[in-house]
């Protein structure tokens, strides 16, 4: 029997290739796919999580173990699809028009893969109508955007002008996030989750999809 | 009038310009540019010592040389000067000679990044301040090569393209022509690292009359924010981009 434990391990450490190799031999050895996510995977993107919040981890580690965490992922998601098993909840999230910075939305979108939402990534330079549209065809439960620019942080709250307008407010939560974003701003356009930094986002997600 | 100006160096051949045709006496101090990327706190920090520091009952005014500029300028304080800001994002509002002209063109242009002479000849990108920046803080600003001796080549080539690739970012170099340059040596800088990067390139001419407005004294509300003594910047994120935050 495989260690598990070194599925944890690979994660916390980033190495892709381990993550992905263990969870192959788990598999062949008729491991819970469940089991695998919740007991050793997520527990180890939460540790992950933890340390980045005591600056033992910064965005480098971060993006390498939620890089291995999507390897592991990747082999049983199609097993979880099977068995039916829900995901923690469905997210939208891009960067708002006008904007085409990525690196945060993006380590936002792994973080909460590796929390177990399944992530839709429009992209960047999101339209509001491009949001609307996806609402409609992809039942979020959430809506996730970004912006890096003071320039084209009025977008997050022309994009929730255009939820409303469109009737769809009520159905999604809207989180924002981006380097000059604050608590206040969201607050201000009415957005119903903040968070400075990628492993906040993910708690900030669990909170809206349980609330 | 006596104003003292206090400015990102960004603006260094411009406002020597400007001031040179003015019939006010300003006295300038620069500050260096980066401190947008250090963090708003800590370049509020450094921009309220140096307001700290103006003579009382010396000057008019004291001109603010920023942009909003990452929220760098939230919370500074006039003491006993009241201090004139430019109502802008950052300093291509000042470039281009309105926030309309800027709100424009950046909308119409996704992924456009500019160059003045500034932009070009100022900022010491090994200095002190690169060492404190978020970037660096945060291992945006890394080298190839330190990614691979701290991660190993593989992760270092999937870390490269994830936070230090900017090809996914921007897309057009413009380079804004304001009139104060000696010769064709920026713009041609301009075109050859659009070229190098496989960018598009835009030469546009600059408008040095909000610049020129800002040192004259002519300070409509709508452009500029006179924070009075004791108020304090906030920003609004509308159109008006700061306002006054009473204390």
């Amino acid at each position: 029997m495989v260690d598990l434990t070194q599925l944890h391990d690979a994660i916390l450490r980033g190495d892709a290739k381990k993550a992905v190799a263990v969870t192959r031999e788990a598999l062949a050895e008729n491991a819970s796919p469940t089991e695998l996510v919740s007991k050793h995977m997520i527990p180890a993107m939460d540790e992950v999580g933890r340390r980045f919040e005591c600056q033992e981890y910064f965005v480098p580690e971060l993006l390498l173990s939620a890089r291995a965490m999507k390897g592991a992922l990747e082999l049983i998601r199609p097993l979880l699809v099977e068995q039916g098993v829900a995901s923690a909840g469905r997210v939208i999230i891009g960067t708002v028009k006008g904007d085409l910075h990525d690196i945060g939305k993006n380590l936002v979108a792994s973080m909460l893969e590796g929390a177990g939402f399944e992530v839709i990534d429009l992209g960047t330079d999101v339209a509001p109508g491009k949001i609307v549209t996806e609402i409609l065809e992809r039942k979020p439960n959430i809506v996730a955007l970004s912006a890096l620019l003071t320039t084209t942080m009025p977008f997050m709250k022309s994009t929730i002008e255009e939820l409303r307008k469109a009737g769809v407010r009520e159905q999604v939560k809207v989180m924002v996030g981006g380097a000059p974003v604050t608590q206040q701003y969201a607050e201000q356009i009415g957005a119903d989750g903040y968070s400075d930094n990628a492993n906040g986002a993910v708690a900030i997600a669990r909170k809206l999809v349980s609330g | 009038m006596q104003l003292k100006l206090i400015s990102c160096e960004i603006f260094y051949r411009e406002l020597c310009a400007a001031v040179s045709r003015s019939r006010n006496t300003v006295d300038i101090e620069f500050l260096p540019k980066g401190l947008h990327d250090i963090g708003c706190a800590s370049m509020l920090a450094r921009l309220q010592e140096v307001v700290d520091r103006v003579e009382e009952g010396k000057y008019e005014a004291v001109l603010l040389g920023y942009g909003l500029c990452n929220n760098g300028i939230v919370g500074l304080t006039a003491r006993a000067t009241p201090i004139v800001i430019p109502r802008a994002h950052d300093c291509i509002t000042l470039f281009l000679g309105s926030r309309q002209r800027y709100f424009d063109y950046f909308n119409s242009h996704p992924g456009v990044f500019f160059k003045t002479t500034g932009w070009i000849e100022r900022g010491d990108s090994r200095g002190e301040l690169r060492q404190l920046s978020i970037q660096r803080r945060i291992g945006l600003d890394s080298s190839f090569e330190e990614l691979v001796e701290k991660y190993g080549e593989d992760n270092a080539r999937y870390l490269w393209d994830e936070m230090c690739d900017l090809g996914r970012n921007y897309r057009q170099l413009t380079f804004i022509e304001m009139g104060v340059e000696p010769d064709d040596r920026f713009e041609r800088q301009t075109r050859e690292e659009a070229a190098s990067r496989g960018w598009d390139f835009e030469r546009v001419k600059g408008d040095p009359s909000m610049i020129q407005r800002f040192v004259d004294g002519c300070w409509d509300e709508r452009e500029f924010l006179i924070v009075r003594p004791g108020a304090r910047v906030a920003p609004t994120y509308e159109d008006d981009i700061i306002t006054l935050d009473q204390l």
